[in-house]
């Protein structure tokens, strides 16, 4: 431990006055990390071992081997596959359409205010703050009345609803800082709204469009209630129903559903460390400003 | 140029505000109007019953157990969070080698889903190869079976720890981002005059870091007043329904007991819940305005 101690002995500006606590910190900063990796790494590790091993108490043994068979059988079950198709046919629609629609309440409300826009306003974001537990009944009978349910329809227009509000919220925040004098020469210059909001707000808003792409994407692929309620028969299931479901399949199936689990994690992963440079800006641009 | 704005509004706001107003909107009144009746879900000849749900609600005892449960778990998942959230912050602000990668760390948990993390959680508490009882079993030196889900005494508590493990990160990634705002001047200013680190942190830091809590809080609020995925994978309100929510509690007499009638009236009370916890918070968040402009 003693080396870590050394970038901050040479060539500190001031000298603080207690030096032992960089390191002090550092061990608990790392004891702490290894508690928050543990049950990460527990999921690793059942997805290469056999669920035999898991059952005789060997989960959390580092691997001395690695075994494939249970991505094998994730992979090879036709059921699976679709579980993953269905929910990127609903996750991939439902995010760009929620963005659309918080793109056109966000411009109105930051740059077209009109009388009681400002309530308009605050009425769209509330809906951020309830519980879903509200709307599931007249929905479900909705939905029922349009033979929607059991449908990958169901799933992804309720989605688009329920990102309306935070989509709304960030995209009217972000062209708030879009300077309307911008806005004005344009339409001086004989452009209309509509060519004012895709050529010159929404190019300059491509932070917030990928805080926005990440949200979205994380919340729906990973959604499990929804799905839950609208959802039926196998060929529909998303892949959060599907691990679930792997629990009836097979009476023991530690091993599979940690193949699968993983699997189902990878790629709301991708999407953030692709997106993770603009997601942590955006997501802390108000806890900066207030 | 007033009538060419009224167009352009309109024709921006016609789409989202009618997918909002249909699919949101209309649902939420709705769901008032069916605390009235006793719709079973399938029947379309359901009767007006009047305020016999919220009798009903006054007389359940599951009801009642369900209330106890939701603030127990609003209180500990908002606060549990939000302050591991700012300890692991303000350990990491304090520039030891390696910050991003225990960012990273702590971060990491929140791309998962609640399926994913509750199911990892059921192995945890496993009783007999979890890695609770185990690590138990390992400093006691003796088997350990403790069944951690299934005992009513620990089950809601084995959940909060769970959700909290997922949401620190969240609350960690935006104090760091408020923590960066302070300046350094301020900083030296307190190390000059002899400030001690807590009085540095409980007197300077902290207050300083009032916007970063709001944004904290109002996250939890919003996040704990949704958490049903998580309770549902890890005990489905067990047993004997001691880690029942409002939340589970509307399910389970709703989609199992097809009770949607008075499903309807316990999601009007979780809603008047929610508009009263709202309020309570914008009436907060006023006041913090004022102080912080």
């Amino acid at each position: 431990m003693a080396d870590i101690q050394l970038p901050h002995g040479t060539g500190a500006p001031s000298a603080k006055p207690f030096n032992p606590w960089p390191v002090v910190i550092f061990i608990i900063l790392s004891i702490l990390a290894v508690l928050f990796l543990a049950p990460t790494v527990g999921v690793l590790f059942s997805s290469i071992k056999t669920t035999k091993e898991i059952a005789f108490g060997r989960l959390w043994d580092f691997p001395t081997s690695v075994y494939w068979g249970n991505f094998a059988d994730i992979l090879s079950n036709p059921s699976v596959q679709g579980y993953f198709v269905n929910t990127l046919l609903i996750t991939v629609p439902a995010t760009v359409i929620s963005i659309t629609l918080g793109i056109l309440n966000g411009y109105v409300f930051a740059k077209l205010p009109f009388r009681g826009s400002g309530i308009l306003f605050l009425v769209i974001i509330s809906g951020m703050f309830f519980p879903p537990q509200v709307i599931l009944i007249p929905l479900f009978r909705l939905f029922n009345g349009l033979h929607l349910i059991d449908t990958l329809w169901s799933v992804i227009f309720i989605h688009i609803a329920m990102g309306i509000p935070i989509c709304t919220l960030l995209m009217r925040n972000f062209f708030a800082t879009v300077p309307n004098a911008l806005r004005e020469a344009a339409i001086l210059e004989g452009a209309s709204e509509w060519q004012v909001l895709t050529k010159i707000a929404l190019p300059l808003s491509l932070p917030a469009l990928a805080v926005l792409v990440t949200l979205q994407f994380t919340w729906i692929w990973n959604d499990f209630l929804w799905p839950l309620i609208f959802i039926q028969s196998d060929e529909k299931r998303t892949v959060m129903l599907g691990i679930v479901n792997l629990k009836g399949q097979y009476s023991v199936a530690w091993g599979v559903q940690g193949a699968l689990s993983l699997l189902a994690s990878l790629p709301t992963l991708i999407v953030f460390l692709f997106f993770q440079k603009y997601f942590i800006k955006g997501m802390t641009m108000g806890a900066v400003k207030g | 140029m007033e009538k060419e704005n009224r167009f352009w509004q309109i024709v921006f706001l016609s789409l989202p505000m009618a997918v909002f107003v249909i699919l949101i909107i209309w649902p939420l009144t709705s769901s008032f109007y069916y605390s009235f009746t006793n719709w079973n879900g399938f029947n379309s000849d359901y009767q007006y019953v009047g305020f016999d749900n919220f009798i009903k609600i006054l007389t359940d005892k599951l009801f009642y157990q369900a209330a106890i449960n939701t603030s127990i778990w609003m209180v500990a998942a908002i606060f549990l969070p939000s302050l591991f959230g700012l300890v692991l912050a303000l350990l990491i602000d304090s520039s030891v080698p390696g910050g991003s990668i225990f960012k990273s760390i702590f971060y990491l948990p929140i791309c998962l889903s609640a399926v994913v993390v509750g199911q990892t959680w059921v192995w945890i508490y496993q009783p007999d190869w979890g890695l609770m009882n185990t690590v138990i079993g390992f400093i006691a030196q003796e088997k350990f079976n403790y069944a951690w889900l299934a005992k009513p005494d620990t089950a809601l508590g084995s959940v909060i720890l769970a959700w909290s493990w997922q949401q620190t990160g969240l609350s960690m990634v935006i104090y760091l981002a408020g923590l960066t705002s302070i300046s350094e001047d301020l900083i030296e200013v307190c190390e000059i005059e002899g400030a001690s680190t807590w009085q540095r942190i409980r007197l300077v830091i902290f207050p300083l870091l009032t916007p970063a809590t709001v944004v904290v809080i109002a996250l939890s609020v919003i996040n704990s007043l949704k958490g049903f995925d998580i309770l549902y994978i890890m005990t489905g309100g067990g047993p004997f329904n001691s880690s029942d929510t409002l939340a589970m509690h509307m399910y389970n007499e709703s989609f199992k007991k097809y009770l949607m009638g008075y499903g309807s009236a316990i999601s009007v009370v979780l809603f008047l819940i929610a508009l009263t916890i709202i309020r309570i918070y914008f009436k907060q968040l006023k006041k913090v305005d004022e102080i912080y402009g």
